[in-house]
């Protein structure tokens, strides 16, 4: 495919394993395409890579098999030894411009049109309904891993790659935001694909709001704010496997949705909410949110 | 009550097994294929993971290993971070300075480095396996990493690579050793496959598949 004689390029310095900074993105010449490198440094043992990782990526490949219009294609993974202990794990994935937080920051001054919100949170639906049809969950579903192309199509990007490096990211200083964390990621519970649901509430809202709807600085904290627009809990509906206790908080009663998000329409607040609930036994689905009134009647795009 | 001693009886089979592998088990055992000649296996790998990498090379046109673009139908730019989404950027910055728990790696010795090599070099070969899962590791349902909290300052690396801890601790393994450690963790389903390339008896060769059937 790529045998072609050579064409222009950009000469470039050796940036060397692990340089930030910069990200290497081509342009297939023929077909105009984008793509964008991601390596992941992976450490090996006398086993070689850790078998999590080869089977995340064997997920990953899996998962693009089904070409889904609303996930980010990884073209290839290519793998190189580095040393002994550590091998280079590099994705070739597409190239988008940018991602929800920039959207969401280039968006005009009054905001995005409901009907503009509307059309990417079906897509963001879509994306996590097949994902969680195949047993992936995102986990960590932000507005910087969401993809948002020119055309304004929705491509989820970065999930399954948890496994592959989230010992590095647990042992590095990196700042992980706690804010699209869900109440039982945060109390350290048990928890499955509807954290991913919580996560896209939060974003949801955040669509409307053009700023995060809880921003917490710490687990507790983050919490603490949930508990204030939620309302505390029943008892039976807090984990019983966690250290944080639920008298730790005080007893809130729920407070309307819209006063924190005003510019959302009745049933988009419906789902919100039942996007927005504490036991995620109870948080709707991806598969029946998309089925909710909200998504039924169309607005105009504009 | 009876379940119990069943299963006792059963383990006590296996580590016995274990424990003498060439008395118990030749009637049974054979070897199919002849020695594996580890050193040409060795080799070939090696040439078959240079292949792919060429392959890969060639594909995109970009030297992975010295991270620099090359002539082709690509045309690579370096683009600053503020430029393109965070998604793209590297994830990690050096896992080096981390390593406490994933085995600080001891360079093999002799004795280890040629039996492991097929595992140690099968990075590629098993990536290209469409699903290798069909033996379901119990953490990974969805559930893994939840000591892994990122946020709580607590290094999480019992999540990091190997869930088993190599049974090799000292630089000269000698199979014996993993005759009497194994008496006591048999249920390691690693340190048994270790074992099975540790030995270059071909009797144990022979176990290798039956154990991936599991």
């Amino acid at each position: 495919m790529a045998h072609g004689t050579s064409l222009q390029y950009e000469p470039v310095a050796e940036i060397g394993g692990g340089a930030y900074g910069t990200v290497y993105k081509a342009r297939d010449t023929e077909s105009g395409q984008f793509v964008a490198l991601k390596s992941v440094r992976v450490q090996t043992d006398q086993n070689g890579l850790p078998i999590s990782t080869v089977r995340e990526v064997a997920l990953l490949k899996r998962l693009e098999q089904f070409d889904h219009p609303n996930v980010v294609r990884l073209m290839d993974v290519c793998a190189t030894q580095r040393s002994d202990q550590e091998t280079k794990v590099t994705l070739v994935f597409e190239h988008v411009d940018q991602d929800l937080k920039t959207y969401l920051e280039k968006a005009p001054a009054a905001g995005l049109s409901p009907g503009r919100i509307k059309d990417l949170m079906r897509q963001l639906m879509c994306g996590l309904a097949f994902l969680h049809s195949n047993r992936v969950m995102h986990r960590d579903l932000k507005p910087e891993n969401i993809l948002v192309t020119s055309q304004g199509q929705v491509k989820l990007a970065d999930f399954g790659l948890a496994r592959i490096y989230s010992c590095h990211m647990a042992l590095t200083p990196v700042v992980v935001t706690l804010w699209y964390r869900p109440p039982e990621v945060l109390l350290q519970s048990s928890y499955a694909t509807p954290v991913d649901i919580w996560s896209t509430g939060c974003i949801f809202a955040e669509m409307f709001r053009r700023k995060p709807l809880f921003c917490g600085e710490s687990e507790v904290d983050q919490l603490g704010k949930i508990l204030q627009v939620i309302g505390l809990p029943p008892e039976d509906e807090w984990p019983t496997d966690v250290t944080l206790s639920r008298k730790h908080f005080p007893s809130l009663l729920p407070r309307p949705i819209t006063d924190f998000v005003p510019e959302i329409n009745e049933q988009g607040a419906q789902l919100l909410l039942k996007m927005l609930t504490f036991d995620p036994l109870k948080r709707i689905s991806a598969m029946n949110a998309l089925e909710h009134a909200y998504f039924q009647d169309e607005e105009t795009l504009t | 009550m009876s379940n119990v001693q069943l299963s006792t009886s059963a383990m006590e089979r296996l580590v016995a097994r274990r424990t003498f592998p060439l008395y118990r088990r030749t009637t049974v055992c054979r070897n199919l294929f002849g020695p594996v000649d580890h050193e040409e296996l060795q080799t070939e790998m090696k040439s078959k993971l240079r292949e792919i990498s060429e392959r890969d090379q060639q594909r995109w046109n970009f030297n992975f290993e010295a991270n620099a673009p090359l002539d082709g139908v690509y045309e690579w730019e370096e683009v600053s971070v503020e430029k393109t989404p965070v998604f793209y950027q590297d994830s990690v910055q050096n896992g080096r300075t981390i390593v406490p728990e994933t085995p600080v790696k001891k360079r093999p010795s002799l004795d280890s480095v040629l039996p492991e090599s097929p595992d140690n070099m099968d990075v590629l070969e098993r990536l290209a396996v469409p699903e290798s899962s069909s033996t379901p590791c119990p953490v990974e349902v969805n559930q893994e990493n939840r000591t892994d909290k990122l946020n709580s300052g607590k290094p999480a690396h019992r999540q990091c690579g190997r869930q088993k801890k190599t049974t090799t601790t000292d630089n000269n393994t000698h199979i014996t050793d993993f005759f009497v450690k194994r008496k006591r963790s048999a249920d390691k389903k690693t340190s048994e496959m270790n074992a099975c390339h540790l030995s270059k008896s071909p009797i144990s060769l022979e176990q290798t598949p039956r154990k991936r059937i599991r």
